[in-house]
């Protein structure tokens, strides 16, 4: 019954009609849209709004004007080109782009598998215990280089694993460190609360009487869990997920500090086209690339998914 | 296992739960505690089991004129992304849970956006943006970069908080002959306050620890997780695990006193 | 007691081209007790939001003591209204709460609490309540300090927009009382919405009922109990039967449907319409009874409702219904007479 709080454009389309004759329709859109500007909401937005523009678009906008710049300029007042596309697709870096994108997908369904039963569990058995939470929070606030050096002193010849069997068992465990598989093992370890603490919060929003109604019809536990809580938990699922993808798909550290350069991930050619090669207009067209994939990803999901709803869990 | 005996599911797959979790718990810690014991170790290259344990790392990092002046960049980086952060984000989550207004679902979708974008690479843009307006890296850069990662993040976090309350409490206190001011300050503000502190917690907490913004953008000077890796990679001693344990210890012991601090206000 | 003290004059309220009220005129008497009545979405949230002074009309006056107050934002009003939610601060104590209205106007803290203690004992809650949290209340006692912070705003008018519609029955009904007994007591205005002609019927001394954001009808309970102005209002109130007829002469009325005759309500000037009995208003008749005009019925259901029972009789293709008090000896397949007087029902053209 709550009518809906006026918007400030609608009180303008209402003074208008007390207004006895009609203005011009240009003269009514200035209105309209100072009225607009005037909203409280709008009013509110303007600080952060600025930063994203200052800091987020800015950039970006910059660095794809970069990516159409012939090679090795260090301006954007040449005329553009497509060269370093041309590059990118002749030269090796769809390899980059290639281990990039595998990596970032076998991290995201690891960690989907390896989250789920303590999402469940954070949010209905452990009854949202606090300590936990902070627990599982704490590593988001250890700078990743010396959580993915914690796994370099643990997997190294002579460090905490091998040392250990060494010392029990005389077992001599072979090279554990720079290769694929321990570069997965960094993603997962320093990516799995972006996975889990969106996931608890899609599991926080199955209503418990659902289940219950579901069990109570003769659901089995699979059924369950496949007809009502993953359906109902799939918008934090989602952003989790996609969360994980593109965070993996644009990280460095992990291939360069455990995977010892075994893979070269996109970003890390990113970043040495930038600074060791000089070459901005190479790195902006890696990036542009980059930038395109993670948007039409982002956007995708984000133009679907209902905030309101999710942040208030209503 | 496919007939619970209560409404949670059996009382096997609960314990199955709390095993795994205990399991993801081991894993997340093992390697800060394999950066502990590496701090202890008294001679320069680690090999486990430790043969001679010894604090004196920890000494000569308190000790090291050169490690309090990142430490200085750190904490100043890190105070002023939060002060600076908290003041947006309040206002960011106000217009993005409490006003109803003409391009909020979209404004809500762009604000979180470079949450959503790889740090690596934002850095790397926002360094090449401000080459372009001639301005040199440094902390002040770093600030800025930090916002830009660290405001949707505490907006996000305060919006929680504006959703949990009852907008006709502000219209109360309006119609009980308050100001536009008074509202904000007597209602709105401390009814916010635990979101306000959790989202300064996170910005001080995440701009502390962050690596792959500072790396571009600080340009000469330094912060503590940019002169650790510079150490991993070249010229390890073990101040590196024992600088990374207190900085862990840092973070650790202000969220454990955020949370005991936000317990207690909410009893009184 | 004669003077108006709020009138509205063709007010209109759009969103876009949503109408949610329209063409008003109301003027409410000062000390009267003032109820607006309506179902959801009818326009009673929108109305008392542009008397608060939360929403602007977009059309039409709001006056108030003779001024017009359109413009006049909320916090600027000589009024208050108690919020369907209460709106409680929830992180100030019962006290805080009571003064705030003081404490804006710059009242000493001394004064304040006096103030706030007084009104916590006309409220009936004792000065413990004073430092208590909010969340430590319950629902009554919410609803109490709610009332207590608009009464410590001393307005001129007092808005409520249905605070009791989320307590149970009983907690509900002993507090309609005690806010009517506070209306008496204060001699204050107060304006209320609700949803339940019930709760308005027991409180007020005029009702408005609202439909599709227009005002049906406006009167005193009896007026509109007795003389509902359609069949909405008339629906409104509860269960009733509805025959539809044309008259036949000036004393009987004929069932365009099934050919039954019932008695006309006198002077009434309608020829073809709707004629509403109220279940209450038919009696079921024993062998010397006698009743205007007269049916032989057999019960077909029987629904116990407290202390009164309802019959569902069917009386050949129709079946009415009937309300009494409990203990009458019926009961399910029972053949009972009934009938009901000419002057007990109402006869309305649609």
């Amino acid at each position: 019954m709550n009518a809906p709080g006026p918007s400030s454009l609608t009180q303008a389309r209402i003074d208008d009609t007390g207004d006895a004759g009609t203005p011009p329709a240009r003269e009514r859109g200035l209105k309209a849209l100072s009225t607009w500007a005037r909203q409280p909401g709008f009013l509110l937005s303007l600080p952060a709004l600025a930063v994203f523009i200052a800091g987020f678009i800015g950039p970006l906008a910059l660095v794809v004007l970069y990516s159409v710049m012939p090679a090795r300029s260090f301006g954007v007042d040449n005329l553009p080109t497509l060269e370093n596309f041309v590059t990118i697709f002749q030269d090796s870096y769809y390899l980059s782009f290639a281990w990039s994108i595998g990596l970032a997908l076998a991290t995201t369904v690891i960690l989907m598998l390896i989250c789920w039963p303590v999402a469940y569990g954070l949010s209905r058995v452990f009854r949202r215990s606090m300590i936990l939470t902070l627990l599982l929070v704490l590593p988001l606030f250890v700078s990743e280089n010396v959580r993915l050096f914690g796994w370099v002193l643990t997997l190294l010849n002579h460090g905490i694993l091998d040392g250990s069997l060494r010392t029990l068992f005389g077992w001599e465990v072979p090279e554990l460190l720079y290769n694929v598989p321990v570069t997965i093992l960094g993603m997962v370890y320093v990516y799995l609360p972006f996975m889990l603490f969106p996931m608890a919060l899609g599991v926080s929003m199955i209503p418990e009487s659902c289940r219950e109604a579901a069990f109570d019809m003769g659901a089995t536990r699979s059924q369950v869990f496949r007809e009502v809580e993953i359906p109902l938990a799939m918008p934090g699922i989602l952003i989790g997920a996609l969360l994980t993808f593109v965070l993996v798909l644009g990280s460095i550290s992990e291939a360069k500090i455990l995977g010892g350069q075994s893979v070269i991930m996109i970003a890390h050619d990113i970043e040495t086209a930038f600074t060791y090669a000089q070459n901005w207009p190479l790195g902006s067209a890696l990036s542009t690339l980059l930038i395109l994939l993670t948007g039409v990803l982002v956007i995708g999901l984000l133009s679907k998914l209902n905030l309101d709803k999710l942040l208030s869990r209503k | 296992m496919d007939t619970p005996s209560s409404a949670f599911g059996s009382r096997a797959s609960e314990r199955a739960m709390r095993i795994w979790t205990l399991v993801v718990l081991a894993f997340i810690y093992l390697p800060m505690v394999a950066v502990v014991l590496a701090s202890l170790s008294k001679i320069r290259f680690f090999m486990f089991p430790i043969k001679s344990w010894s604090l004196e790392w920890y000494g000569s990092v308190l000790g090291s004129i050169e490690i309090r002046d990142y430490l200085w960049t750190s904490v100043l980086i890190a105070a002023l992304v939060t002060l600076i952060s908290v003041l947006l984000a309040i206002a960011g989550a106000l217009a993005f849970a409490r006003y109803d207004w003409k391009g909020r679902t979209l404004y809500q979708k762009l604000i979180l956006l470079p949450i959503f974008f790889p740090q690596a690479v934002l850095g790397l843009a926002i360094l090449l943006w401000s080459s372009a307006w001639d301005i040199a890296p440094g902390w002040e850069l770093a600030v800025f970069a930090h916002l830009v990662w660290i405001v949707p993040v505490v907006t996000l976090v305060i919006s929680i908080q504006v959703y949990g309350f009852d907008p006709a409490v502000e219209e109360a206190a309006f119609d009980l002959g308050a100001s536009r001011w008074q509202v904000f300050k007597e209602i709105t503000l401390p009814i916010l306050w635990p979101g306000i502190f959790s989202g300064a917690l996170f910005a001080f907490l995440l701009s502390w620890g962050n690596f792959p913004l500072s790396t571009f953008t600080t340009g000469a000077e330094q912060t503590i997780p940019e002169w650790l890796y510079a150490k991993m990679v070249a010229g390890y001693t073990p101040q590196v695990p024992a600088l990374g344990t207190l900085t862990t210890l840092l973070a650790g012991i202000l969220l454990l006193g955020g949370y005991w601090l936000g317990t207690r206000g909410r009893k009184q | 007691m004669s003077e108006t003290i709020l009138e509205l004059k063709g007010v209109e309220k759009y969103f876009g081209d949503f109408v949610a009220v329209e063409r008003i005129n109301l003027s409410v008497k000062d000390g009267e007790f003032f109820t607006l009545v309506g179902p959801s979405g009818s326009g009673k949230t929108t109305m008392i939001r542009m008397l608060v002074g939360m929403d602007k009309p977009s059309r039409g006056d709001i006056l108030m003591s003779g001024e017009r107050v359109n413009d006049v934002p909320a916090n600027r009003r000589p009024t208050c209204m108690v919020f369907q939610s209460l709106a409680l601060f929830p992180h100030k104590s019962v006290g805080e709460n009571i003064e705030f209205p003081l404490k804006l106007r710059g009242e000493a803290k001394h004064n304040r609490k006096t103030r706030a203690i007084e009104l916590l004992e006309q409220l009936h809650l004792s000065e413990s309540y004073y430092s208590k949290k909010v969340s430590e209340c319950s629902g009554g006692e919410r609803q109490r300090v709610a009332l207590a912070r608009a009464l410590a705003f001393d307005p001129q008018i007092l808005f409520f927009d249905e605070p009791l519609s989320a307590l149970d029955y009983r907690l509900r009904k002993t507090l309609e009382k005690e806010l009517k007994d506070i209306q008496r007591r204060t001699g204050k205005t107060f304006v209320y919405i609700t949803h339940s002609l019930e709760e308005a019927m027991v409180m007020s001394d005029r009702i408005a009922i609202m439909r599709k954001g227009r005002i049906v009808q406006v009167g005193t309970p009896d007026e509109i109990y007795n003389n509902p102005a359609n069949g909405f209002v008339a629906q409104f109130m509860g269960e009733v039967n509805e025959f539809r007829v044309s008259r036949k002469d000036s004393q009987w009325l004929e069932d365009t449907e099934t050919g039954a005759q019932y008695p006309a309500p006198p002077d009434s000037p309608v020829d073809e319409g709707v004629l509403i009995v109220r279940p209450e208003r038919i009696r079921l008749l024993s062998a010397d009874e006698k009743a205007d005009s007269t049916f032989e019925g057999v019960v077909e259901h029987q629904y116990v409702l407290g202390s009164r029972v309802q019959y569902q009789v069917r009386v050949k293709e129709r079946a009415l219904l009937v309300e009494t008090m409990i203990g009458q000896p019926f009961g399910v397949g029972d053949s009972v007479s009934l009938g009901w007087d000419a002057d007990q029902s109402v006869l309305m053209s649609e």
